[in-house]
Order: C-alpha cells, then structure tokens, then sequence
C-alpha cells in the first residue's frame, strides 16, 4: 500500500535548517523541494523550501517523522 | 560500444576524454538545445526527484504501459540535457587533465534528499565557464565555490574514491560535460533513480569488476564499498560474489582489497555486457 503523506507548508516554515523529519526517516522516503523558482543574484528564502514525502514506496508508516516534527505539521495516512 | 562515444568518441577512447565536450563554445549552444527539454523558471523539485507520484503511483498498481511511457520521457529529457557516466578514479584524474577551471561545490542532490547543511556538503565538482559566473544563482551554488588547481583537484578526487564515494561525468547539455560528481546511494538522485527505479540517467561506466577466487578471503570490506548493490558474502564459502550484471564498473571494491582479488576488466570484453549500459 502507498502512503500519503501531507505536511502543511504554514508550519513547516524552515525545513532546511529543520529536517529533523528526514534525518529520522529511516527509508529516507522525505525530500526537499521549493515553491518557488531559483533567481538571479538573490537567494532562496527559508520558508521557500517545502518538504514532500518522495519515495513513497519506501514509506513503511512508521510515523516517526510525525511524532518528531516540533509543528506537527505532517500527516502521514494509508 | 557506449552511445555516447560513438556519438561524441572523436576518436578518443571514450567520450569523456575527447576535449570537444569540454569546448567553452558548447556552453552556449547547450542552454538553448536544452531549454527545449528543461522547464525554465521552474521550482525544484521535491527530492530534486526525477522520479514523480504519478510513476510510483503506476508501479504501485502495476500498470506496466504508464512506467514505461513515464521512464521513456525522462530518460529522452536526461540524454538531450543532463545524464551522467560512472568513471572509474583513473579516468576521473584524465578528466583533470582536459577542463579548466574546475571549482568544489555543495551538492545539490543531496540537500534536496537529505537537506545537508552547507558546510558538510561540498561533494560537486562544477566546471568550465559556467563557474566564472556562479555568483549569479547563489542558490544552485549554496555556500560559495571553492576553485581549485588541478592538482588540488586530484588531491580530492583521490579523498573522496577513499571514502568510497563513485566518482561520475555529468553533461549539461549533451555532450558538454561540466560536472565531475562525488555520488553515493541514496541521496544521489541519479544513483537512486537508476537503482530503485532503473531510469538510466546514470550510466554505468566503461568497465566490470571481475573477482578471481581463489584470492578472496571473504573479508567482505568491498561489499561495504559498492553502491549499486552488486556484491556480497556468501558465507558459507567465504567468498563474495560479484554480480556483473549489477556492476557499474567504478572500481570502489578493487580498490579496496588487499588481497588483489577484484581487477577491472573493459565492458568490451564481456560479449553478454558490452551493451549494457
């Protein structure tokens, strides 16, 4: 079965400087993204990056990463 | 032979040796070949992932027809614009030899897979005229360049194949190579992409470990080396296997026996692998 894993952007504000979540994810199945395109001469802001569940597969709904978020900002569903 | 050299070779013997796919002019011509495959202005991508939901999705219901169709579109986008070759040290060092300048960078791949921290992630070799200009995307080069001699270059190339990471060509734009890579599973997207998914964006390399038996001690200390999964112990021989079909050829576990048990042979060789890419 496939998790679904939603993580609420609004408190999930600095996940870069954060990743608790992907440093306890033990299939490494989180990954960063952004929700903006990168710019010239200006760098990304903190809240820019966006953390997705990515290799879905691996996902073997543990949770940990839910219980460690400092927001609990992500959900993780079957 | 390798694609890639038959198309780009030049009579060199591979392609990544043939100084034409280092030229500065290919700089230019590339971003506009590659703007017809790269969606500009776009935000990166979630695990800087090749590999979207829609394909593990596919997977997950076995719906074969959509995983081809999806691999297909990723790999044409990855052979116009960015796909990467395994190279053994050896190589990696005449690769030195041709491009300048190259610069040490934080790697991308593995901030968007693991979020690593700038400082612990200088991995990226960026090169060519791209980097006298890197200041101008001071995201895609987090942290600031480091510019190197060559031979400083050498220096940690040698480093990084002792840690055990697998040294890799990356174009930009084919063929204008202007990424010599630093690679490990799992948080090289390339690598991953290839092993758990098998979209072939990261080649495997001109050679093939070859094991000789009756050297092997069984130690295993190559099996902790491969990131491609192609070795292990069999116990109850004391001997690792070597699984040639899963090699890709960067010679992480020969260089580490003392035993000399794992010598690297050419993919040419090896009738059965000499298309196997």
């Amino acid at each position: 079965m496939l998790a679904t894993i939603t993580v609420d952007d609004e408190k999930c504000n600095a996940p870069l400087s954060c990743r608790k979540c992907i440093l306890i994810c033990p299939m490494h199945a989180l990954g960063l993204g952004t929700s903006v395109a990168p710019r010239k001469f200006e760098e990304m802001a903190p809240k820019d990056f966006i953390l997705r569940g990515v290799r879905l597969e691996k996902c073997t709904g543990c949770m940990e990463c839910v219980e460690v978020c400092p927001q609990n900002a992500i959900e993780v569903s079957f | 032979m390798c694609v890639w050299c038959e198309l780009y070779g030049g009579g060199y013997d591979r392609w990544y040796l043939n100084p034409a796919n280092y030229a500065r002019r290919l700089y230019k011509i590339r971003r506009e070949e590659a703007e017809t495959v790269w969606i500009k202005d776009a935000p990166l991508p979630p695990g800087g992932s090749t590999v979207s939901r829609e394909f593990i999705e596919a997977c997950d219901r076995g719906d074969h027809e959509t995983m081809e169709r999806l691999k297909r579109e990723e790999e044409q986008r990855a052979a116009v614009g960015h796909f990467g070759q395994v190279v053994t040290l050896e190589d990696a060092l005449k690769v030195v030899d041709i491009m300048y300048p190259i610069v040490l960078m934080t790697c991308q791949c593995r901030r968007l897979m693991y979020g690593t921290p700038d400082e612990e992630n200088f991995f990226c070799m960026g090169m060519g005229s791209g980097m006298y200009k890197w200041e101008r995307w001071p995201d895609r080069y987090r942290g600031g360049v480091q510019v190197l001699t060559p031979e400083e270059t050498k220096e940690v190339l040698i480093k990084m194949n002792k840690r055990g990471l697998v040294q890799g060509v990356f174009v930009f734009g084919t063929p204008y190579i202007a990424g010599l890579c630093n690679c490990d599973y799992p948080d090289c997207d390339a690598i991953r992409a290839r092993v758990d998914y098998d979209f072939k964006l990261y080649w495997k390399g001109h050679h093939v470990a070859h094991l000789h038996p009756d050297l092997c001690n069984g130690c295993g200390n190559c099996v902790a080396r491969c990131q491609f999964r192609a070795i292990n112990v069999v116990p109850s021989r004391n001997k690792v296997y070597i699984d040639q079909m899963q090699c890709f050829g960067c010679g992480n576990c020969a260089s580490i026996c003392d035993q000399e048990a794992i010598t690297l042979v050419g993919r040419a060789s090896l009738p059965a692998l000499a298309n196997q890419w």
